[in-house]
């Protein structure tokens, strides 16, 4: 990591148009630094210059105005310099790298609301699977029901509701729901699938029975493996702090 | 929160181009439920997948080959009627029970769907 004091400033000039694999090159760069957990780069795009071609690239004539001249510039510890240096290497096909000892006076960084990278976080336990089965026709105040049913999930902040639609099906009704090439069907099977704990299923299907007209509600107790975002699980351990 | 009854689901996996007597076997399936008095079969098409034979679901040029997923709930007694009947439909594939607890919800008629799903 990154602090005050003796560092190695790496400059590398390329091309704008040199490439690497299909994309260009100091995009590429650009993205193997990130990677690489490098602090920072810079790309700057230079007004003029000319390189080891011996051909002036200005702006101020057409021709000459293609191929300008790119500088990534970026400020690391030598050790992480030494590691990068070998890919960087190879990579630029066409260009020139320098490397300077340079001194960090300097190195503020804003408090992040959330680090990008946490690592996943594995739960494991008994939850409650529930299927509600359903008509797409069905509505509810106008919307569709399937709709409805989602929103009021969410508000209920249930974890996690999706809403499959089958291509098939009859139910207690007797009709078939059925699509077919010259038929399209505006009343096919749908099922919303909900996994959550048993006490937020159970207060779902409170208000489901509201809303719902004519339908079937099927409960299971299953296992479930969560993989969840660090972050998400840091946010929630603020929230409540004897949470484990 | 009225008593929960309990029942059973079926799920047959299979694929889409699955035949059963020169028909798709998940419309075999659903007309055999039918026959059989079985209170719903809903049937799923998958986007991608892969099962037991390792070969990857998902729509083809010619042909689709989109995993096929039919979901019957009903009481123990009618899926264990079931079972051997697709089971014997299907050539491969694969069956999965369990058991579950059923809300039946019928608002506009009387309390009788419960006993006797079929109203045609």
């Amino acid at each position: 990591m990154l602090a005050k004091g003796p560092a190695k400033k790496v400059t590398i000039y390329v091309n704008e148009d040199t490439r690497h694999h299909t994309g260009s090159l100091y995009e590429a760069i650009l993205t193997f630094l990130l990677h690489k957990g490098v602090s920072g780069a810079t790309a700057t795009q230079a007004l003029a210059g000319f390189g080891a071609h011996q051909v002036i690239h200005t702006p101020k004539i057409e021709e000459l105005a293609e191929h300008p001249p790119i500088r990534i510039e970026f400020v690391e510890t030598a050790g992480k310099v030494d590691e990068l240096l070998p890919t960087l290497y190879d990579m630029v096909t066409d260009g020139l790298i320098e490397v300077q000892d340079t001194t960090v006076v300097k190195l503020a960084t804003k408090e992040k609301k959330s680090e990008p990278k946490h690592p996943h976080v594995r739960k494991q336990g008994q939850a409650r699977l529930m299927r509600i089965f359903l008509g797409e026709a069905d509505k509810w105040h106008g919307e569709p029901l399937y709709d409805a049913i989602v929103q009021r999930l969410r508000m209920m902040d249930i974890d996690g509701a999706t809403v499959y639609r089958g291509i098939l099906g009859y139910g207690a009704k007797g009709h078939t729901h059925k699509q077919s090439f010259w038929h399209y069907s505006k009343d096919l099977p749908i099922m919303i699938s909900v996994v959550d704990t048993t006490e937020k299923v159970a207060a779902a299907v409170g208000v489901l029975e509201e809303m719902i007209e004519d339908g079937l509600i099927v409960i299971s107790d299953v296992e479930i493996v969560r993989l969840i975002h660090g972050h998400d699980l840091q946010e929630a351990a603020n929230a409540s702090p004897h949470a484990s | 929160m009225p008593a929960l009854t309990p029942a059973r689901i079926l799920r047959l996996h299979f694929c889409e181009h699955d035949r059963y007597r020169d028909r798709p076997l998940h419309e075999a399936v659903v007309d055999k439920c039918r026959d059989m008095k079985i209170a719903g079969a809903t049937v799923y098409r998958g986007v991608e997948g892969y099962g037991q034979t390792a070969e990857i679901h998902r729509s083809g040029v010619l042909a689709s080959h989109h995993p096929i997923v039919v979901t019957v709930v009903d009481s123990a007694e009618n899926i264990a009627r079931l079972l051997p009947v697709v089971e014997e439909m299907m050539d491969k594939g694969l069956i999965a029970i369990s058991d579950v607890e059923v809300i039946r919800i019928h608002k506009s008629g009387a309390a009788h769907a419960e006993q006797n799903p079929d109203r045609t």
